[in-house]
C-alpha cells in the first residue's frame, strides 16, 4: 500500500517534464560523481554500464557480469538475464523502476544509447557491522548475539530461533526520503490478528520524510503519545524477540536499527530482565521483587524526605529525629531547595556522563559522586543525609532493565518532589493518584497497560511481578488474547517413579 | 433519553462490581461513625453495625432485581413506570443527590485535613487540584473510573491492620454484657449504623455497563459483606479501646485511634492515615460525578464531557463556601438521611410498584 503511494511520489518527483525517459535520467544521474557509466565491447556487441560506485560490489561486477558477458557473447537483454549468475535480474523499460533499483546498488545495462529498455543487475554491497554482544541488557548467562543495522541479518537472528513456517513477514518501506524498509514479524496462528492489523495500519499511517531508527517509528505508532512512558518494548536481544514472538507479541524490526520493538506490553514487563528467564524462579521473582521496590523507593523516597520535614517531623520517632535535626542543623536551606540541588546535580552527572565517551564518562562519576557530594555537605549545602537518600534513589533507578523506563522513572520523581512541598504527604498521595490514573488510560496497541494488575487476571500473575518455575508458564498471557492459547501441556506425571 | 446502550468494549468484568460497590460504601464514613452508633446501642453498637449490614444486602437484591427485570438503569425503569415527566423528576432528584454526595465527601474530607493535618489548607486550590484529577480520571471513560476504584481499595487496604493496634491495647470485657439494650435501642442503632453503608446505590446507574450483569449480583453482595466485616471490627476495635464517655466526645474515632499506631520508624500514624485516605476519597467522588454526570446526559441530550465540567466547578464553588462546621455537619446529616430514606423506604417500594405493573401489564 504504502509502497504505491511511494512509486507514485517518485513519478510526480522525476517523471514531469524533465525526465521523459532513460537517456534524461541517466544524464541527470551523471551529475553525481560517484555515478559511474562505461561502455564495453568484449562481447563484440557494445554494451553500457551504468553505476554508483558506492553502492555496488565492485569485485562481483567484474567476476559474475563482465566476464560471464564476454565468455557467452551476449548481444541482447534476453541474453543477459540467462547468463549473468545472479538471481533477480529485471528487463524493463519503466523509469520509476530503474530510478529507485539504481539508487541501491543495481547496475544498468543496456545495448543501445537511446532505448529505454535495460537490464538491472543487483549488486549491492554490504557494509554493515558483524553480530556483536549486546551491550545494553548484557547478560552473564544465555546467548551473547544482538541485533546489528542490517534489517536482513536481524531477521536471520529470528528466524534462525524460529524455524517455522508460521513465522510471517509483513514488509513496507517508510519515509519519503529515506525509503527506510521495515518488517513486521508475527507468529500465524498464535499471534492476535487483531494486533497484527493495528500495527500494520498505524505503520501504514506514516508519512513522513525520514524514518532514522526504530525509536522513531515507535513514537509514531504508540498509543498516546503525550505521555512519558514507553508503550512498547524496544530490545537488542534476538532471543527476547524471538521469546516476544512466542508468546504472540508483534515484532518490528528496521533497517538501520539495532533495536527490535515488541507490542503489545505490559508496565510490569518493563521491570523484567531476560536473564530472569535464565536462572532459578525464586531468584528471578527475588530479583523483579527488588527492582519493584526499587522503582517505589526511586521516585517516592526524595519527596517523602521533603514531605516529612517540611510539615510531618511528628511522623519520625525522636531517637531518628535526633539524627536527622542534627544533620540539618547548619542548613540554611529548606528541604525543598536542598533535595532539588542534590536531585539536580544527579541528574547533571548522569547526562555528563551519558554524552561524555565512557572513560572519561567514568571519571566524571568519580569527580562528582563522591567530590561534590562530599563539598557539598561539608560546605553545608546539603544534609549528609539526604545525599546518602538522593544517592540511592539514584541507584535504585538504574535497577530498571529497559532504558526508556528508568529515565521516565528518573523524570516523574520531580513532580512528586513539587507535591510534596505543597502539602506534604497528602500532596504525594495525590501525585501517586495522577500517576495511578495515567497509568490506567495508558494502552498498548490497545490493550490495557497496567494488566495484569488491573484488569486483574491472576493467570497472568504467573510471570508478572515474579516469576513462577517453567512448568507453570503452560498458557500465553491473556493480555495478548492469543489465537492458540497453550504453549505446551504440562507433564501430568509430576512425580517421577 | 439518549445513550441508553452502552458499547461492548466500555463494559466492564463482572468481579470488578466487588470493587465498585464497596469503595462506594467505604468513604468518610468509617472515620467517625462509631460515635453516633454508640450513642444509641453503647457497647452493642457492633451488633446494630452488622444487623445493618444484613440489612443491607435484601436491598441490594431488590435493587439487582428491579434492574434485571428492566435490563437497564434506573432512570430507564423511572421512565417506564412513571412516564417521561414524574420518572423524569425522580432521575433529577437522584442525580442531585449524587452531586451532593460527592460534595459532602469532598468536603468533610478536606474538613478532616484541615483538622488534623493542615489548619490552614487553602479550600479552592486543594479542591481544585482534586476536582482535576476527578476529571482526568472521569475522561478516560468508565473503566478508568473503575480502575481507580480497585485500587481505592486494594491500596489502603493494609490500614485495616492498624485496627491491631487497639484491638491489642484494648479491654474485651467491655463487650460485655453482649445484647444488654432494647431492641428499639438497637433498632436506633442499627438505623444510625446504616448510615456509612450507603453510597452503593450508584449502582442503578452504572448497571448497564457491567458484562453479564445477573453474575455480578453475588460480587456486589461479596462487596457489601467485606464493608461489613470491615465495619464490625473497626467498631469492636472502637467499643474496647475507648471508654463510653470518651467515645461521645470523640468525633473522628478510628483516626484517634491511629495516634497509638507505633511502629519503630513511624510515630503518629494518623498523617499516614489521612494522607492515604485521599485513594479512599477519590473513587467515591469519581464515581459520584460520574453518576451524575452519565444520568443528565441520558435525560437530556448532552455530552456527559460537556455536562462534567461544570459540574466540578459547581462542586468547587459549593465546596469552598461552606466553611462553618455546622453546615458541613448539616450536609453530612441530610445527605445520610435522604440516602437512607431512599434505601430503605423507596427502593422497596420501587421493587412492590414494578411487580405490580408488571402482572397488571401481562393481564390486559
Amino acid at each position: 500500500m504504502c509502497g504505491d503511494c511511494m512509486f507514485q511520489w517518485l513519478k510526480k518527483r522525476h517523471n514531469p517534464d524533465k525526465l521523459k525517459n532513460l537517456p534524461q535520467l541517466i544524464a541527470n544521474l551523471k551529475t553525481s560523481g560517484d555515478f559511474l557509466h562505461f561502455k564495453s565491447e568484449k562481447t563484440g556487441t557494445a554494451f553500457y554500464i551504468y553505476y554508483f560506485k558506492t553502492l555496488v560490489n565492485e569485485k562481483e561486477l567484474s567476476e559474475k557480469v563482465i566476464e560471464p558477458m564476454g565468455k557467452h557473447k551476449v548481444a541482447s537483454l534476453a541474453d543477459v538475464k540467462e547468463n549473468v549468475p545472479i538471481p533477480g535480474i529485471i528487463i524493463t523499460d519503466d523509469l520509476s523502476v530503474v530510478c529507485e533499483k539504481v539508487m541501491v546498488g543495481y547496475l544498468i545495462i543496456r545495448f543501445s544509447e537511446v532505448s529505454d529498455e535495460c537490464a538491472l543487475i543487483p549488486s549491492p554491497t554490504d557494509i554493515s557491522r558483524k553480530v556483536a554482544q549486546p551491550e545494553v541488557e548484557f547478560t552473564v548467562v544465555g546467548s551473547k548475539e544482538a541485533f546489528v543495522e542490517s534489517l536482513d541479518k536481524n531477521v536471520h537472528l529470528i528466524r534462525k530461533r524460529l524455524p517455522v513456517h508460521e513465522l510471517k513477514a509483513y514488509e513496507l518501506t517508510i519515509g519519503k526520503l529515506t525509503h527506510t524498509k521495515v518488517v513486521v514479524l508475527y507468529l500465524e496462528g498464535i499471534t492476535n490478528q487483531e494486533n497484527v492489523n493495528t500495527v500494520k495500519e498505524r505503520l501504514n499511517s506514516i508519512h513522513v520524510d525520514q524514518v532514522v531508527d526504530n525509536s522513531i517509528i515507535m513514537q509514531y505508532i504508540t498509543d498516546d503519545k503525550n505521555s512519558p512512558f514507553p508503550q512498547l518494548v524496544d530490545t537488542e536481544r534476538p532471543d527476547r524477540a524471538a521469546s516476544g514472538l512466542c508468546e504472540g507479541k508483534v515484532v518490528i524490526l528496521s533497517e538501520g536499527s539495532p533495536q527490535a520493538l515488541l507490542g503489545p506490553t505490559t508496565f510490569v514487563e518493563f521491570f523484567s530482565a531476560f536473564e530472569d528467564y535464565f536462572v532459578n524462579w525464586i531468584v528471578a521473582s527475588t530479583a523483579r521483587l527488588i527492582r519493584i521496590f526499587a522503582v517505589l523507593f526511586s521516585i517516592l523516597v526524595t519527596p517523602l524526605y521533603v514531605a516529612t520535614l517540611t510539615y510531618h517531623y511528628e511522623l519520625i520517632p525522636s531517637d531518628l529525629l535526633s539524627t536527622l535535626v542534627s544533620s540539618r542543623q547548619q542548613i540554611p536551606l529548606p528541604p525543598i531547595l536542598e533535595a532539588i540541588f542534590l536531585e539536580l546535580s544527579i541528574e547533571l552527572l548522569r547526562e555528563a556522563g551519558a554524552r561524555l565517551p565512557t572513560k572519561v564518562g567514568q571519571t566524571i562519576g568519580i569527580v562528582g559522586g563522591i567530590v561534590i557530594g562530599t563539598a557539598s555537605v561539608e560546605a553545608g549545602l546539603t544534609s549528609n543525609v539526604l545525599l546518602i537518600i538522593v544517592a540511592l534513589a539514584a541507584l535504585a533507578s538504574f535497577t530498571t532493565p529497559v532504558y526508556r523506563m528508568g529515565n521516565t522513572i528518573r523524570l516523574i520523581r520531580f513532580p512528586f518532589l513539587l507535591f510534596a512541598h505543597l502539602w506534604g504527604l497528602l500532596g504525594v498521595v495525590l501525585c501517586f493518584s495522577f500517576l495511578l490514573i495515567h497509568l490506567l488510560r495508558l494502552k498498548s496497541l490497545g490493550r490495557p497497560f497496567l494488566e495484569p494488575i488491573y484488569p486483574l487476571r491472576v493467570k497472568d500473575l504467573k510471570d508478572a511481578l515474579i516469576r513462577l518455575p517453567l512448568n507453570f508458564q503452560t498458557k500465553r498471557p491473556i493480555q495478548l488474547q492469543t489465537e492458540d492459547t497453550v504453549r505446551f501441556e504440562k507433564d501430568k506425571n509430576d512425580f517421577h517413579e | 433519553m439518549s445513550g441508553a446502550e452502552v458499547k461492548e468494549q466500555h463494559k466492564i468484568s463482572p468481579f470488578l462490581v466487588f470493587y465498585l460497590v464497596h469503595t462506594m460504601q467505604i468513604g468518610v464514613g468509617v472515620m467517625g461513625f462509631q460515635r453516633i452508633v454508640a450513642k444509641e446501642a453503647g457497647n452493642d453498637a457492633w451488633i446494630s453495625v452488622l444487623l445493618a449490614g444484613i440489612s443491607l444486602h435484601i436491598v441490594i437484591f431488590l435493587m439487582y432485581k428491579i434492574l434485571l427485570k428492566e435490563n437497564g438503569d434506573i432512570i430507564a425503569v423511572h421512565k417506564r413506570l412513571f412516564g417521561k415527566w414524574i420518572g423524569g423528576l425522580l432521575s433529577w432528584v437522584l442525580i442531585i443527590y449524587f452531586i451532593a454526595m460527592s460534595l459532602t465527601v469532598l468536603r468533610t474530607y478536606i474538613e478532616v485535613v484541615q483538622v488534623w493535618m493542615f489548619p490552614d489548607l487553602n479550600k479552592w486550590i486543594f479542591g481544585f487540584v482534586f476536582l482535576l484529577l476527578v476529571y482526568y480520571c472521569l475522561s478516560g471513560g468508565f473503566k478508568v473510573v473503575t480502575g481507580i476504584s480497585f485500587f481505592g481499595v486494594v491500596l489502603p487496604f493494609y490500614l485495616l491492620l492498624t485496627m491491631a493496634f487497639p484491638l491489642y491495647h484494648g479491654h474485651f470485657k467491655d463487650l460485655l454484657p453482649i445484647l444488654n439494650h432494647s431492641a428499639s435501642e438497637l433498632y436506633a442503632g442499627a438505623k444510625a449504623g446504616a448510615l456509612p453503608y450507603l453510597g452503593f446505590s450508584t449502582l442503578l446507574i452504572y448497571f448497564p455497563f457491567i458484562k453479564d450483569p445477573a453474575k455480578s449480583h453475588r460480587w456486589a453482595q461479596g462487596g457489601h459483606l467485606l464493608t461489613i466485616f470491615i465495619y464490625v471490627i473497626v467498631m469492636i476495635a472502637t467499643i474496647t479501646f475507648f471508654s463510653a464517655n470518651q467515645l461521645e466526645k470523640t468525633v473522628w474515632a478510628t483516626l484517634t485511634t491511629w495516634k497509638i499506631a507505633e511502629m519503630p520508624f513511624v510515630e503518629r500514624f494518623e498523617y499516614i492515615g489521612i494522607a492515604t485516605w485521599a485513594l479512599v476519597v477519590l473513587p467515591n467522588i469519581c464515581i459520584t460525578v460520574w453518576a451524575g454526570g452519565r444520568g443528565i446526559r441520558r435525560l437530556i441530550n448532552v455530552k456527559q464531557r460537556t455536562i462534567t465540567i461544570p459540574l466540578l466547578i459547581l462542586i468547587l464553588i459549593v465546596n469552598s463556601l461552606l466553611t462553618r462546621r455546622e453546615n458541613i455537619d448539616m450536609l453530612n446529616s441530610s445527605i445520610s438521611n435522604i440516602g437512607f430514606y431512599m434505601i430503605f423506604v423507596y427502593i422497596p417500594l420501587l421493587f412492590i410498584f414494578q411487580l405490580v405493573l408488571y402482572k397488571v401489564r401481562k393481564q390486559s
